[in-house]
């Protein structure tokens, strides 16, 4: 058969968002890729030049749908360094908890949204119903189910109300007796090995030089997690490796990223247990925020997909100057014809959804 | 009578042949060089030709209600056992929603009790208004489609999978026809599917139809060769293509204890020959959007759908009857004993759906050439040891 470009996109039930992949087949083989972005761009940092440093919160929490909190954390913590403020012990412990509660939700919309690329609708609903339960965790003490608006520059929103351990301890057992049965239902399964073994590799030499960051880096054997290597909130109390797989010849694989991201959401219930065990009392929001700020600013946090970056300047009025996101999955989806090259068609949507697309932050 | 088919031809020969052609002759002489079409067909209908097509038309039909009745069955059972494994309620409409249903399209806010809400039902009425939207909906012919190829394409797959339930008998009692090849013109019949599938596929001018269609052709290879292989151990051991010498012959032990491989073979292909998940590449939605059927839409896609099902009911019946002893059994009717079996086997294919991953182009192929047709022959040479031995 001739070769052919096929579009992907934007409207495709492989692309979770909308992107356009247009991959180039010789019969099933894929020749060439070439991923096109932007059909979501909002414009969020030159929106955000617009308004005060207290109201970008509401649009780092639309950045990623699947991971709010998160981005919002990032985007307090640059501006926090910019104005000279220091969050309450209490508050970053609080901060701690719920980013990675956050954390578990996001790999679990992720482990939903990847099955069906494999062909399989009931992990959808088991990756959806497990996710649920973490939505009424972080509904508690922020109101929010998906855009949170809980994290505010010097602090959290409100207090974690009495009760919130119990509830955490038996939503994060329901979760590991659930994966214990995923693990039945999906490391145990030879098909879904078939489709994942092998499938997508990259070195960790290329994924570092390429720019990929987070569960994908730490998926080929590189222990680098920003949580460690550039601590912040209550993370330098809280004892933890990061944790890291490999496929089986090197590198990493379908299977090797759908594990890495299994061991975090273990990883995350071991760190939410220490810090709510740890939490300190006290206030949750500093005295006093400035409302102006001047010099410049930048942070990076460990986003549920990755390094995410903010850069702010402030100019001493009351609205950022020039404000920069750095997306963890615009690198990654750049770097992805690399490795697509060689598969099949339908090794596709198990490759780019192995990665954990989300185009809110990646078109921003 | 033995058969549905020598029922009606003898109903037709008795007692619809002579009540029509009276009227017909009669008509004859009302105008006579414009009538004499009227003539003809009672001529026609008179001869054996013409006996025989009203027969058949007659057994078509039945065939196609009883195939209709049971894959709304199949289809409400998918949607159920679905429903189950994903941990939600499947389907809830029933005849006692309607009335909540139209008091919300009256305009009255509708009551929501926990309790005592009427929404809740066993879910059949979901079939129903499934189908009164495929009826709806237009037929639409894409605009660079070729026409008459993109119209033939699925007539293709919906008649010859219809063809499959006139072939298939349910008991010695109910059998539509009795052909001399028994099963092995089942096994034509399903071949040529994927004719249609090819043809659609290449018809509608869109890449993922291509590719669906492609993968249908690929796929044929793969998986014929050894559930022929596979059959072919029964047919031995019976010593006859027949349905009722294989069933009669199953008598003292199931087929499937000697021939164990043989029926994991036969199963596992027989789930890609319907084309059910984990082998349903020519229309695997992740990376092809709807496969072959992407541009298909209206009547015809849900005489497709329902044809799909058609060749899982009628996979099961094959299976049933070459490996778990067709409609033998203890205390129950025959007829009782296939179904039971049938369903227990669609059953297993249901939830084999809802809990495995799709396979690939590649894996299918080498899955078949590597594995199934070994396998095949394994349990072909033991069968043949069998024959010679005992």
């Amino acid at each position: 058969m001739a070769e052919m470009w096929i579009h992907m996109g934007p409207q495709h039930p492989m692309t979770h968002g909308l992107w356009n992949l247009r991959i180039k087949v010789n019969g099933e083989t894929i020749t060439d890729a070439v991923p096109e972005l932007g059909y979501l761009h909002r414009s969020v940092e030159k929106i955000g030049e617009r308004r005060k440093y207290f109201m970008n919160t509401t649009l780092t929490d639309r950045l990623c749908y699947a991971s709010a909190m998160t981005w919002t954390h990032c985007y307090c913590l640059t501006a926090e360094e910019l104005m000279g403020v220091v969050a309450p012990p209490r508050a970053q412990y609080i901060r701690t908890v719920v980013l990675e509660l956050q954390r578990i939700a996001s790999h679990l919309m992720w482990l939903g949204a990847y099955l069906p690329d494999l062909g399989l609708i009931t992990g959808f609903l088991y990756g959806m119903r497990d996710r649920e339960m973490f939505l009424n965790l972080l509904e508690i003490p922020s109101g929010g189910r998906l855009l949170y608006n809980y994290v505010k520059i010097g602090g959290v929103k409100r207090d974690l109300p009495p009760g919130f351990e119990a509830k955490a301890e038996r939503v994060m057992q329901t979760l590991e007796r659930r994966l214990k049965e995923y693990e039945n239902l999906y490391d145990n399964s030879k098909i879904f090995r078939m489709r994942n073994d092998g499938v997508g590799i990259y070195s960790a030499s290329d994924a570092i030089n390429w720019g990929i960051t987070g569960p994908n880096l730490r998926s080929a054997g590189v222990p680098f997690d920003l949580r460690q290597a550039d601590s912040y909130d209550a993370y330098p109390e809280l004892d933890f490796e990061p944790a890291t797989n490999t496929a089986a010849g090197g590198g990493s694989d379908c299977f090797s990223r759908y594990r890495q991201r299994v061991d975090e959401m273990h990883q995350s219930m071991n760190l939410i247990r220490q810090a709510l065990a740890k939490m300190p009392g006290g206030k949750v929001m500093a005295d006093s925020v400035p409302l102006r700020a001047s010099g410049e600013a930048f942070r990076r946090t460990e986003d549920s997909r990755g390094e995410a970056l903010m850069y702010l300047i402030g100019d001493g009025s009351d609205r950022p100057y020039r404000w920069k996101i750095r997306s963890p999955m615009f690198t990654t989806v750049s770097a992805a014809p690399h490795f697509l090259k060689g598969y099949k068609v339908a090794d596709v949507p198990a490759i780019m959804g192995s990665l954990d697309m989300c185009i809110g932050e990646t078109d921003k | 009578m033995t058969s549905l088919y020598d029922w009606s031809y003898w109903f037709c020969e008795a007692w619809l042949v002579p009540l029509m052609t009276p009227l017909l002759y009669f008509q004859e002489h009302i105008m006579p060089p414009f009538s004499n079409p009227a003539g003809d067909l009672a001529r026609w209908m008179e001869s054996a030709a013409g006996l025989n097509v009203l027969a058949w038309t007659i057994v078509v039909n039945v065939a196609l209600m009883i195939g209709f009745t049971n894959v709304i069955i199949v289809v409400y059972l998918e949607r159920k056992i679905a429903g189950r494994i994903m941990d939600r309620r499947g389907p809830m409409l029933s005849l006692s929603s309607l009335k909540e249903i139209a008091s919300d399209l009256a305009g009255y806010a509708p009551e929501y009790n926990w309790k005592t809400t009427t929404y809740a039902g066993i879910g059949i009425l979901q079939n129903v208004a499934d189908g009164i939207k495929f009826f709806c909906k237009e037929l639409i012919v894409p605009d660079k489609a070729d026409r008459l190829l993109y119209t033939i394409g699925p007539v293709i797959f919906i008649s010859s999978s219809i063809l499959l339930l006139v072939m298939v008998p349910f008991s010695p009692r109910i059998a539509a026809s009795s052909a001399p090849l028994g099963l092995l013109v089942v096994m034509a019949a399903f071949s040529i599917a994927p004719i249609g599938v090819l043809t659609t596929g290449w018809a509608c001018n869109n890449k993922y139809t291509l590719i669906g269609g492609m993968r249908s052709a690929a796929q044929l290879m793969a998986y014929e060769i050894p559930l022929l292989l596979s059959m072919a151990g029964v047919f031995l051991v019976a010593g006859s293509y027949n349905p009722m010498d294989i069933v009669a012959q199953q008598q003292g032990m199931w087929n499937v204890v000697p021939q164990f491989l043989g029926f994991i073979v036969f199963i596992v292909c027989m789930l890609a020959e319907v084309e059910r998940v984990p082998f349903d590449l020519p229309e695997a939605e992740a990376e092809l959007v709807e496969g072959w059927t992407t541009e298909i839409g209206g009547l015809r896609l849900g005489l497709v759908f329902a044809a799909e099902y058609i060749r899982g009911f009628v996979g099961a019946m094959i299976a049933t009857i070459l490996f778990l002893g067709g409609w033998s059994g203890p205390f129950l009717p025959g007829e009782i004993w296939f179904l039971l079996k049938v369903y227990a086997i669609l059953v297993f294919f249901i939830i084999l759906r809802w809990t495995v991953p799709r396979i690939r182009t590649d894996q299918i192929l080498l899955l078949g050439w590597k594995r199934l047709l070994p396998l095949s022959l394994i349990n072909l040479a033991l069968a043949i040891l069998y024959v010679e031995v005992f």
